[in-house]
């Protein structure tokens, strides 16, 4: 044990919950939220980074994990060769890394492999029951309650309920459709599973509690703002409304999904005042510069 | 290309065998089918045998034939669907994006207050210039309405 733990410590303490406390409670997030996702998204990395590396420093000697500090300050990673020469103690601190990080990366693949399963599964019924609509591009499913959405991944397609094509005008549908396009070409479920297995595996963590209930919605705004290229305002708002309308309410749901007032709102008031990308930037110094002192005690601790 | 032949195969023989709406023998099949496009008695034999292995098809014998029916009906199929698609099974994986997700009351309430606010700044005046306008508030002081 020794002061090299400061960095790992800080970046754990920094990425896991000062910046995700701090995205929370922001409103840029909203007005920029790809900028917002990539912020989250590097706290991810960043915190299993840290914690990755928070027992390898407590194992190591004086001298091994000042070179693992100095490996991390300029970003150079361990070549092969020196990985195949490690000695006893320094092996043990590299399997401890990679046991710490195999806990969330399996939480995320079990997941993705499930999600896979039932959008196989759901695909394969959709085949014999859905017909395909070449105006559309999209799978029609005979059902009167509106319904649009989408399968991702491999077996990805569109769909919308015979209800919906009733229910909104071509260019409200047009809207939806041009909204879940985007959900496809920007592989969102792949961020939405990396988010629910962290919310999965670090339940108390800030960074996986907010980022857990973020990250979907984020997501969906990214998604809108891509459709809203194609689309008109009134007509991805309308749809929205049309579409949350047509199903029945549910007062117990919480706080869980992605919120439909937020959207509408951000949909129909685009011009908002402040300068986002300022504040994200901002954000993103302020996580920076906290792991400052942190650098600076370690560097210049007598060696 | 076989394969996906073969899908297409699936979703004819379903679709008769549902319009029918009683059970059928592949001969009845293949020569419906035939009236659109040549396909080949045992292609369409070989596929309904897939569909009875799925479990989507279930038969029995009439003699030398087989009589194929549907085990479920489309709509219970498609019911199954949308059970999905609505969200209504909690706790599971993102499997598929939803354009809108489940909503409370309250979001409800507020959705339609947003769109109703916007169509109000609209319709007094010309789209995009109604920023920092408050929603459309009727006149406090007006009368209530009824006979003054």
């Amino acid at each position: 044990m020794n002061h090299h733990l400061l960095i790992p410590l800080g970046l754990v303490l920094v990425t896991g919950v000062l910046v995700p406390w701090l995205l929370a409670r922001a409103r840029w997030p909203q007005q920029v939220p790809r900028l917002a996702l990539g912020v989250w998204a590097a706290c991810g990395a960043g915190f299993a980074a840290g914690a990755a590396l928070l027992p390898a420093q407590l194992v190591l000697t004086g001298a091994a994990s000042h070179r693992l500090s100095d490996m991390m300050f300029t970003f150079r990673p361990p070549t092969l060769d020196q990985l195949l020469h490690l000695d006893g103690r320094e092996r043990f601190a590299f399997s401890l890394s990679l046991l710490v990080l195999s806990v969330p990366t399996a939480a995320f693949v079990r997941r993705l492999a499930r999600a896979r399963r039932m959008r196989t599964r759901h695909a394969g019924v959709l085949r014999l029951v859905g017909r395909y609509d070449a105006t559309l591009r999209a799978t029609v499913l005979d059902d009167e309650r509106p319904a649009v959405y989408c399968l991702p991944g491999r077996s990805r397609r569109v769909v919308v309920s015979s209800g919906a094509v009733d229910t909104l005008t071509p260019a409200q549908l047009g809207a939806a459709l041009a909204h879940e396009r985007a959900h496809i070409s920007g592989r969102h479920h792949l961020l939405v599973a990396a988010a629910e297995a962290f919310a999965a595996v670090f339940p108390h963590l800030p960074l996986a509690r907010h980022g857990g209930s973020a990250v979907p919605l984020l997501l969906e705004m990214t998604a809108d703002d891509r459709a809203l290229r194609r689309c008109t305002r009134d007509a991805l708002a309308t749809a929205l409304y049309a579409l949350a309308s047509g199903r029945a309410p549910r007062s117990a749901f919480g706080a869980g999904g992605p919120s439909a007032a937020l959207r509408m709102r951000r949909i129909l008031t685009p011009h908002s005042a402040g300068h986002p990308v300022l504040y994200g930037l901002l954000t993103i110094a302020a996580g920076g510069l906290s792991m400052a002192p942190l650098v600076i005690a370690c560097c210049s601790f007598p060696q | 290309m076989h394969v996906r032949r073969l899908g297409e195969l699936e979703a004819e023989i379903m679709d008769r065998l549902w319009a029918w709406q009683r059970p059928a023998t592949v001969r009845e099949i293949v020569d419906d089918i035939n009236r659109g496009r040549r396909v080949a008695y045992t292609t369409v034999m070989t596929v309904a045998d897939i569909l009875h292995r799925k479990g989507w098809l279930r038969r029995e014998k009439s003699g030398r034939a087989w009589l194929y029916e549907p085990v479920r009906s489309r709509e219970e199929y498609t019911a199954g669907l949308m059970r999905d698609a609505l969200g209504d099974s909690q706790d599971r994986p993102a499997a598929l994006l939803r354009f809108v997700e489940v909503i409370s009351d309250e979001d409800m309430a507020a959705l339609d207050a947003a769109l109703r606010a916007a169509r109000g700044d609209q319709d007094e005046q010309t789209f995009g210039a109604g920023r920092g306008r408050g929603p459309h508030v009727p006149d406090p002081d007006a009368p209530a309405g009824g006979p003054a």
